[in-house]
């Protein structure tokens, strides 16, 4: 027996995805292969997915995967290469949840006394969807009138493999024609379920063995596996459940004819109710909501959900998140009081559903839309441009990818390039390797997807543990050091030939690069550059059509190469870090060993050091450097990464965004400081609470902008006025979370009205969400009451807001100034009557600058 | 007259400011000499001597909170008020000082 131990990687835990991909990765062998979670002690066969999920593995769990049978070595080594390689990477595109995750704890008075309105929930889904409801009807959780009786068990059986194969097949084509990658990928989760050996068998051994209906087995068995999944510890787990649910539906439908599920469901609530035109925008309703009822909804006219109570990862929320869709869940009393057809806004940011339509909430969501719209607008436009730092610096922003599949996906996201397309995916799991004309085609979709961007290659990356049948390696002790990579290249020219000359034949379809793995020494560079030139020539002798010239880069992966890059330079074009390898091979640690999990630091100060020199060689040599790790994608690291002055930083696609938006507020000079203290603290910890300090500080920016100011304001109350100001600081980038902001000024609001009775309200808050102590300025069009009836009209309000950890520092003493000069007549004049937003800027400016 | 002062609200960004200023200018407007204590976010500025308090006719204190080292004050007559009061009307706040 071969028995691998290792930390379970993924965050998310062993839900359907990883589990499908485990189940395929064992598929090949006849071996036995047992997953064993030495958490809780249970077990369960590799290849049935729904054992797998079963399992309960959560994020760390110590693991042990048993392999038994005749081919157990090759299983073992390609096995251990499928927990090291793919398993990793299994969740890479999955829509992060981090921002729909507030609570509705504190409310702003506008939504306060509204007991039957506001409904307060959990956020699945951001943003914020308006339009009447659509109340879906929960069905009944399984067909009635085939559970008496003993049945005629071949007949049985025969109905059941029908409705699979039916079932299979939609789901398929479904996946296929899904243009979305959530979508598809949940389609496909789907299909690895139902031809789970541990959930057909089962069911299959119910119908011949206790000649039950097949509808009685199917229920049966989805109850028991639900069961397991809903005492899950991991709430990702739990809510795999609603994905049995929705399977054994479509199964119930197959076998008794059922109409299909979400399109339109039976009952009274179709679209003939009050007030609401077919085909009219609706907010859809609904207890449960299983993620192909969702796919079935009409997505042009859909607002938002309301849910019952489903997790933030069930595949429901991934599918709202990934379509954009708002999405809210309330607990069952409050969904009983939405009534068909009524008014509702749908907050996806506060995690509330407003029902009816009062003036004030309406005029409250139509200021959050907008600051929602021009925060899109702004990221939209990042998109589109050049990721740069505030003082002017380029940083190419790329995206890693696994298979052309996620090529549209990196676009859309704002890559500005391919930095890493791992080709791994096109040799694994099959008994032949791909010939030429296929990885080809694969390469020149890449080539003219980029439409002339870069794409960069990195040629194979198997190690001496990943037997393919077509490709013997020896097996090793320690295979992480051993026979792998770039190693193996000078015994198997032909197999790394056609790779390059499939490169060299796309290349000519786009701006193509290419990337070698694990070099260590300058002979291995040769070679490559040799196998490359046979590659060329060969083409030419063929008549094959090709690029002549092609950048070559060197993946810096061990330190050797990291330490080597003036000497390299000579033979390769570009560099890239694979921080992940480099910083395991650097600190000797295993990245996935559950023990050393916390020496496993990028910020230890000795790796900050190695990449430091790194990046000095390589801008001495005048090639560029990438980093194409873990570490570029995490907007927390940035500062260093700025720092260190790496050309272009390569992630998966879902983190682009973030890390564009962040680029854009450093400041490069800030990032190369903090870098050179970074480089002397003693520890990563050290270097973790400076680098807290510097991002939670955030950058010293003048106290006013002319972004900060709008003079045409229509808000009609304090509400409004307070609302919009903490939106015009948070577009500005002066406030991470504007809601947190109006807390902190409506608490201080509640102990004094802040009106000064001159015509003139200065509401204020000091909180952790303000990055830079500032000052926002509104006119409004027409003068407002602030407080109660008696408050004398205010005509503009100014609103400042200070970090929380501001102490006596030069900003403070700006704005006691600011205040003061608000005691006199002409300066409050002035504000009221300059014409346009720059004449108030200066007239702020200089108050704020005079000593 | 000769009259000290010390304003002071919640959070000491705007109000303990705009207090002193209002404060300040109505005094001289009505011929008064004044010298005003601000304790704010930047801690207390202008900070009221042993000198300033022995001289002084009458203490106002402007605060929505607790006056620092208040026993300064224990040997003067006191008039205390909120700190909107003084921004909002300071000419009422110095004419009940005749009285």
């Amino acid at each position: 027996m071969i028995a691998i131990d290792f930390a379970f990687p993924l965050a998310n835990g062993l839900h359907a995805r990883p589990a499908s991909l485990m189940q395929e990765a064992c598929l090949p062998f006849t071996a036995s292969c047992r997953f064993c979670n030495l958490r809780n002690g249970r077990h369960a066969n590799a290849r049935s997915v729904l054992e797998l999920v079963a399992s309960d593995t959560a994020a760390h769990d110590p693991c042990r995967l048993e392999i038994r049978g005749v081919d157990e070595t090759k299983a073992g080594r390609s096995l251990s290469a499928f927990l090291r390689e793919v398993l990793p990477h299994a969740d890479d595109d999955l829509p992060p949840p981090a921002a729909a995750t507030i609570q509705a704890a504190w409310l702003p008075p506008v939504f306060r006394n509204r007991a039957d309105s506001v409904l307060p929930g959990r956020a699945l889904s951001s943003g914020i969807g308006m339009a009447r409801a659509l109340v879906l009807q929960k069905k009944s959780a399984a067909p009635r009138g085939f559970a008496a009786g003993k049945k005629d068990a071949e007949k049985e059986l025969r109905l059941f493999q029908d409705a699979c194969r039916e079932a299979e097949a939609e789901w398929r084509s479904q996946a296929a024609a899904a243009k979305n990658a959530s979508a598809a990928a949940i389609m496909k989760a789907h299909l690895a379920m139902i031809s789970d050996p541990g959930f057909r068998e089962r069911i299959a051994g119910l119908i011949s063995g206790k000649k039950m209906a097949a509808g009685t087995a199917i229920s049966k068995t989805t109850a028991t596996f639900t069961r397991t999944l809903r005492c899950s510890a991991s709430a990702y787990l739990r809510e795999r459940a609603g994905d049995l649910d929705d399977i054994a539906d479509r199964l119930y439908e197959k076998l008794y004819r059922r109409p299909t599920p979400g399109s339109p469901r039976p009952g009274p609530s179709q679209p003939a109710h009050k007030g609401q035109r077919p085909g009219s925008p609706h907010v859809v309703v609904a207890d449960g909501l299983t993620p192909s009822e969702l796919l079935a909804l009409d997505r042009r006219r859909l607002r938002g959900l309301v849910l019952g109570e489903v997790g933030l990862t069930s595949h429901t929320a991934i599918l709202a998140r990934a379509f954009a869709i708002s999405a809210v869940a309330l607990p069952a009393a409050a969904l009983k009081k939405i009534s068909e057809g009524e008014e509702l806004t749908v907050d996806g940011q506060r995690g509330l559903v407003c029902r009816g339509s009062k003036p004030a909430l309406k005029r409250y969501y139509r200021l959050e839309t907008r600051k929602l719209r021009l925060h899109a607008a702004r990221l939209a436009d990042l998109k589109e441009r050049p990721a740069q730092t505030r003082d002017g610096l380029r940083v190419e922003i790329a995206a890693n990818i696994g298979g052309s599949e996620e090529l549209a996906g990196a676009w859309r996201s704002g890559a500005e390039a391919i930095g890493l397309f791992r080709t791994e995916t096109l040799f694994l799991e099959r008994d032949t390797a791909p010939d030429e004309d296929e990885q080809f085609a694969a390469y020149r979709q890449a080539a003219i997807s980029a439409k002339g961007r870069p794409v960069i290659i990195r040629t194979l990356d198997i190690g001496g543990d990943k037997p393919l049948p077509y490709l013997i390696l020896p097996q090793e002790a320690n295979p992480f050091l051993g026979y792998r990579a770039v190693r193996f290249y000078a015994e198997q020219p032909e197999l790394v030939k056609s790779q390059l000359r499939a490169i060299l034949r796309a290349a000519r379809h786009g701006n193509l690069k290419i990337m070698v793995p694990m070099v260590s020494a300058m002979e291995e560079v040769h070679l490559l550059r040799r196998l490359l030139a046979e590659a060329g020539a060969e083409l030419r002798e063929r008549k094959i059509p090709h690029a002549d010239n092609i950048e070559v880069g060197i993946m810096v992966e061990t330190p050797a190469a990291a330490l080597f890059v003036d000497q390299l330079s000579r033979e390769a074009d570009f560099f890239s870090v694979g921080s992940n390898d480099l910083l395991q091979y650097f600190l000797a640690v295993d990245r996935g060993s559950a023990r050393l999990g916390e020496l496993y630091d990028p910020l230890h100060p000795a790796f900050l050091r190695l990449l430091f020199q790194a990046a000095g060689q390589a801008r001495k040599a005048k090639r560029w450097l990438g980093i194409c790790g873990e570490m570029a994608a995490n907007p927390e690291y940035l500062p260093l990464i700025i720092g260190l002055g790496f050309d272009e930083l390569s992630m998966a696609a879902p983190a682009i965004p973030a890390v564009k938006e962040r680029i854009a507020r450093l400041d490069s000079g800030a990032c190369r400081a903090l870098l050179n203290q970074a480089l002397f603290c003693a520890s990563a910890k050290e270097v973790a609470r400076m680098l807290g300090e510097f991002n939670g500080r955030g950058e010293t920016m003048e106290v006013i902008a002319a972004e900060l100011i709008r003079l045409d304001s229509l808000s009609r109350s304090a509400d409004e006025a307070i609302k919009e100001l903490c939106d015009l600081l948070e577009l500005g980038g002066r406030v991470r979370n504007a809601h947190e902001l109006e807390e902190a000024v409506w608490k201080r609001e509640e102990t004094s009205a802040t009106d000064l009775g001159l015509g003139f309200a200065l509401p204020h808050g000091k909180a952790a969400t303000v990055r830079t102590s500032s000052v926002a300025f509104l006119r409004l069009r027409r003068p407002m009451r602030w407080g109660g009836k008696n408050s004398a009209p205010v005509q503009a309000v100014l609103m400042i807001a200070i970090p929380a950890t501001a102490k006596g520092e030069e900003h403070l003493k700006l704005i006691a100034r600011l205040s003061r000069r608000l005691m006199h007549e002409d300066f409050r004049e002035e504000l009221l009557s300059l014409r346009d937003t720059n004449g108030v800027l200066a007239a702020l400016r200089q108050c704020l600058r005079e000593s | 007259m000769k009259i000290v002062a010390v304003t002071a609200c919640p959070t000491g960004i705007a109000h303990t400011y705009m207090a002193a200023e209002q404060l300040e200018k109505t005094a001289r407007q009505l011929g008064h000499q004044i010298k005003v204590e601000t304790q704010g976010a930047m801690g207390i500025e202008n900070e009221l001597s042993r000198e300033d308090i022995n001289t002084a006719e009458l203490v106002i204190f402007a605060a929505d909170i607790a006056v620092q080292n208040r026993e300064r004050f224990a040997n003067l007559k006191i008039l205390e008020v909120a700190v909107q009061d003084a921004i909002k009307n300071p000419a009422a706040l110095f004419s009940r000082l005749a009285e």
